[in-house]
This record gives structure tokens, sequence and C-alpha cells, in this order.
């Protein structure tokens, strides 16, 4: 931003405060407003583009509606299931981008409307902006389920997909699970958040069977015709560290759940279980529903702007995005689309052009015990002719093995990832 | 044998001509990279999740700090990572998506930014 037009817009501000109602673009005699951003959604995605946005401009009036009081990480969530971490090593405040200036809305986006520029809440008064980032995550498709339609049911078979109160209560139904029991964890077909999420989730669980409860198992119900992703260094975790513990069994798609019954539905038998935990398919979550352009479930953006191609304005990134070639749904991504995205905006908002190539790093870790880590790490730079995102050839890879060193990166990866999304 | 042989030549040609017509996998055309002060940082906030922003290591990190690090020692460092000559778990991964250009920028970067600046 010019000298002139920070000085223009800080000599404006006094008349310019205002309440959180009404138009994105207040005018008074002394001159426009300063810009506002609203950012739809508090996970990687969301906290990283509010306090990017405000590192790029601070004059720029950011507010972040979230539901939740406090951000709950996804990655590391299963290690709470494993019992080597509470729910308050994985829950970290919002205080740190209020200090920054964002200010924090406590309520839930019903309604995105890109011709009037508000974003409608459950609660409150909407809210207008110039720009609106939506990053709300993922929505199961219970329709998938039939018997998973009631709300009593959802309380009984957990998903723990996201981190936070499910979280804690499939812990408490692993503890309370007797020895010998069976804990069946059912996988959906990809695309789903967290490609490699289920696998560590496994190793996890059997963890805590073998130190607690040794003649219990796992069992993997996979939608998949295979691991989806650190395939062979998952299956030497299960056969090196678990052995006995968990069973694999590909192509075994749920098609319903008996809830009473703790059993899953596969097409041709059921499968019963003492702790059943089960991933419904997914799409695209809450606000950003209204902009779904593929398959009736993911957006589709500019991957320069992360403009939606179905609204003007609207800004879209993480879990709920019509991924590109070879690009996972992980928080490393949502978290590097926030950044290349808020640069965008901020840029936008300016009158400037964006950066015209963006590349994203992602790196995901995988707990495969309490101490040993593995890994999944890809480039991707922006192609101009199919003005998509492609993974840079030669670049990327898994690790050679599992490895405590690795163990100690994924939690420095934690340790500064929140802090680069929430400080 | 001759009809074998014929056979053989006949397959070996049918196997030339379909590997001829699979599609090559085309080259991608990046966009050349934006080496402006704001495309610079952009490319260096990749290394945040690890690194810190900025190359500021959050506290309890373990990591090395890269922020205010000499920009000859981490192109260095990036260039043994990139060729295969140093020993990592991730970085030759990442290091190879990189140009050389691209990684004498970011090292720039790095070298400049100071606690609280």
């Amino acid at each position: 931003m010019s000298l002139q037009r920070r000085d223009f817009l800080k000599a404006g501000g006094a008349a310019l405060a205002a309440g959180l109602a009404g138009c994105a673009t207040m005018r008074s005699a002394s001159g426009p407003a300063k810009a506002r951003v609203v950012v739809v959604g508090g996970g990687y995605g969301g906290a990283t583009a509010a306090r990017y946005v405000r590192l790029l401009d601070p004059t720029i009036d950011v507010i972040l509606v979230e539901q939740n009081e406090s951000f709950v990480s996804c990655p590391l969530s299963n290690m709470v299931l494993g019992g080597f971490r509470t729910m308050g090593d994985i829950t970290r405040p919002y205080s740190g981008l209020e200090a920054r200036g964002v200010r924090v809305v406590r309520d839930t986006a019903i309604a995105i409307d890109a011709q009037k520029k508000q974003v409608r809440l459950s609660r409150g008064d909407a809210i207008g902006f110039e720009r609106v980032i939506v990053s709300p995550g993922v929505d199961f498709m219970w329709e998938a389920l039939p018997a998973m339609a009631s709300e009593s049911a959802q309380g009984e078979v957990l998903h723990a997909w996201k981190a936070g109160p499910q979280t804690a209560a499939l812990r408490l139904q692993l503890e309370a699970m007797p020895d010998g029991g069976i804990y069946v964890l059912s996988i959906p077909e990809a695309p789903y958040r967290c490609p490699p999420g289920p696998y560590e989730r496994a190793c996890q669980v059997a963890a805590y069977f073998r130190a607690r409860k040794p003649r219990s198992k796992v069992l993997l119900l996979d939608a998949n015709a295979d691991v989806t992703s650190k395939g062979p260094l998952f299956k030497k975790a299960w056969a090196d560290l678990y052995k006995g513990f968990i069973e694999y069994r590909p192509n075994s798609k749920a098609v319903d759940v008996d809830v009473r019954g703790r059993a899953v539905k596969l097409e041709f038998d059921d499968v019963k279980a003492d702790v059943l935990n089960v991933l419904p398919p997914m799409k695209a979550g809450g606000a950003a529903a209204a902009f779904i352009t593929v398959n009736k479930r993911w957006c589709e953006v500019d991957w320069v702007t992360y403009e939606s191609k179905a609204a003007k304005g609207v800004h879209i990134l993480g879990d709920s995005l019509q991924i590109a070639p070879a690009m996972p749904k992980s928080g490393s991504m949502a978290n590097g689309h926030a950044k290349v995205c808020a640069a965008a905006v901020v840029a936008l908002l300016r009158g400037e052009a964006p950066n015209p190539s963006p590349t994203l790093i992602n790196t995901c870790y995988s707990m495969v015990s309490d101490k040993h880590a593995i890994h999944v790490a890809s480039v991707h730079k922006y192609d101009e002719k199919d003005r998509t995102m492609k993974a840079v050839p030669g670049s990327g890879g898994v690790s050679l093995g599992m490895s405590e060193a690795e163990g100690a990166y994924a939690m420095n990866w934690a340790a500064n990832i929140w802090a680069d999304a929430l400080s | 044998m001759e009809k074998h042989l014929a056979m053989a030549a006949a397959a070996a040609a049918f196997a030339a001509a379909a590997l001829a017509q699979q599609p090559v996998p085309p080259t991608p055309a990046f966009a050349a990279p934006n080496l402006t002060p704001q495309g610079v940082a952009a490319l260096a906030a990749n290394c945040a999740m690890c690194h810190g922003t900025r190359g500021l290591p959050a506290p309890g990190s373990s990591l090395p700090r890269i922020a205010g690090r000499n920009a000859e020692s981490t192109i260095e460092a990036m260039k043994a990572f990139k060729e295969g000559k140093r020993e990592a778990t991730v970085m030759h991964q990442i290091a190879k998506g990189f140009t050389d250009s691209e990684i004498a920028a970011i090292a720039g970067y790095f070298a400049s930014q100071r606690e609280g600046s």
C-alpha cells in the first residue's frame, strides 16, 4: 500500500469506528471506510487467513466468524484416542488473533449473500464485507448412511473427524470397552479430509490396546481398494508395532449402520463392533455449500486468488475445495491456501494484481506410536496453461521409515503451524 | 520359424505403435516465479509450518532458527539437500521443488528477518 493511501485511511479512521452490522463500505464525509474482510471458520485455513490479512495490511478490518470458543486441532487429535495427549494439549485460544486486531465473533454463518456482500449469522446481525474468505471444513453426507440421520444416532456412533467433543467422547468409549472387544473404523471412499488420518488412528488405538487391553482388536473397513496414503509405511508399522492387533479389509464400503446393534452394514454382510467409529462421506462444509460446483460435493476456485468460480468476492479454501491433482485435504494445505488467498485478497482490495505464480508445500506427519512418525510431502506450483496447481516433478515423497526424529519434527510442526495460524 | 519371427516382428511393431500413441505426460507450464518482495515473502511463507512465521520458531520448537541466518549458508544447505548431498528426512524432497533463483530469494528473505520486525 502506498504511504498516501495509508495516511488517508488513518485520517479517516476515527470517523469510521462502527459496529459489526451494516455495509461493508461505510462512507463518510472524510472518505471511504477501511476495507473489511470477513473470514468464516477458524480452523487451519480460516485462522491463518485472518492472521495473514492483518500481517499484510493492519489497516484492513478483519472479522472471524467461528462457532467454537477455542481452536481444537485435528492433527494430533488421534493421540488423544491413544491416550498420549489430552484435549488441552490440542486446544489453543483465539486470543492471539484478537491481540492482532482480528475481531472474533462466536456465531455460525448460515448463509453468504454474494450480491449484498453480507454474511448472515445464526444469532447475531448480518455482517457486511468487501471480500469474504470461507473456510468451513467439511460436512458429513449422512444421506449415504440412512440410519445415521438422527441426532441421537450421531451421538452414539461417533466420527470424531472434527476435533472437539467427539474426540473426547470416542476416547471415553474406548476406555469403557472391555478387553477382548473390537474397535471398528469405517473409512469412506476418497476424497475425504486427511487421507492418512484413519490409518494413523488405527495405530493410536492399537497402541492403547497393546498397552492396556491386549486381547482387543482394531478392524479397518476401508471403502477404498487400498490404504490411500503412505500405504507401505502404515502396513510396516502395523506389522512391526501392532502385530495381531490390526486387521485391514479393503473394498469394504459402508452402506448403512445398525445403530442399536453397533454394526456396520456392508454390501454383503454386517460387521459388529464393540466400539463403532464411522467416517461418513464428506462434502464442502456449511457456508461453502452454496458455492459447490463439482459432484454436488466440492467448490472450485481460481488457484491464484481462491475466488469461487460460482461467486465474485467469495474466496474459499481448505477442505471444501475441489482439490488439484495430488493435493490432499490437509491442515498443512489449508494453511498454505490461506496465505496465498490472504495475499491475493489484500492485493485485490488495493487494486493491485495478485501473485501470478503461487507455490504451496504440503507436509503431513502421521504418528504411528506415541513417539514415531512418518510423513508425506509435496511441492505444488501454478500451471498457467491448465490453470491449476501441479506437483513439481521430482519433488516430494514419503519417509524412508518411521522414526523418533520425525516424531519430534511432527511436534515442532504442530507448535509452528499453530503459531502461524493463531498468534 | 519364419512365421514366428514375422509374428514377433509384427507384435514388436504393434507395441512400438502403441507406445508411440501413449500420451506423453505434458511438462507442466509453471508460471515464472514472481520474485518481487511480495512474491518472495509468499514463497517463504510456505516454510512457516515447520520453521515458524518469517523463520522465527514458535516457543517449544527445537528446529533450527532460519530467521537472521546468513543467506550463503541457507543457499548451501538447500543446494546440498536438493542434490542429495546432505542427509534429511524431508528437506531433500522439498528442496527439489524450488529453482536455484527461488532458493536464493528465499535465503535472502530469511537473512533479513529479525525478531519483532
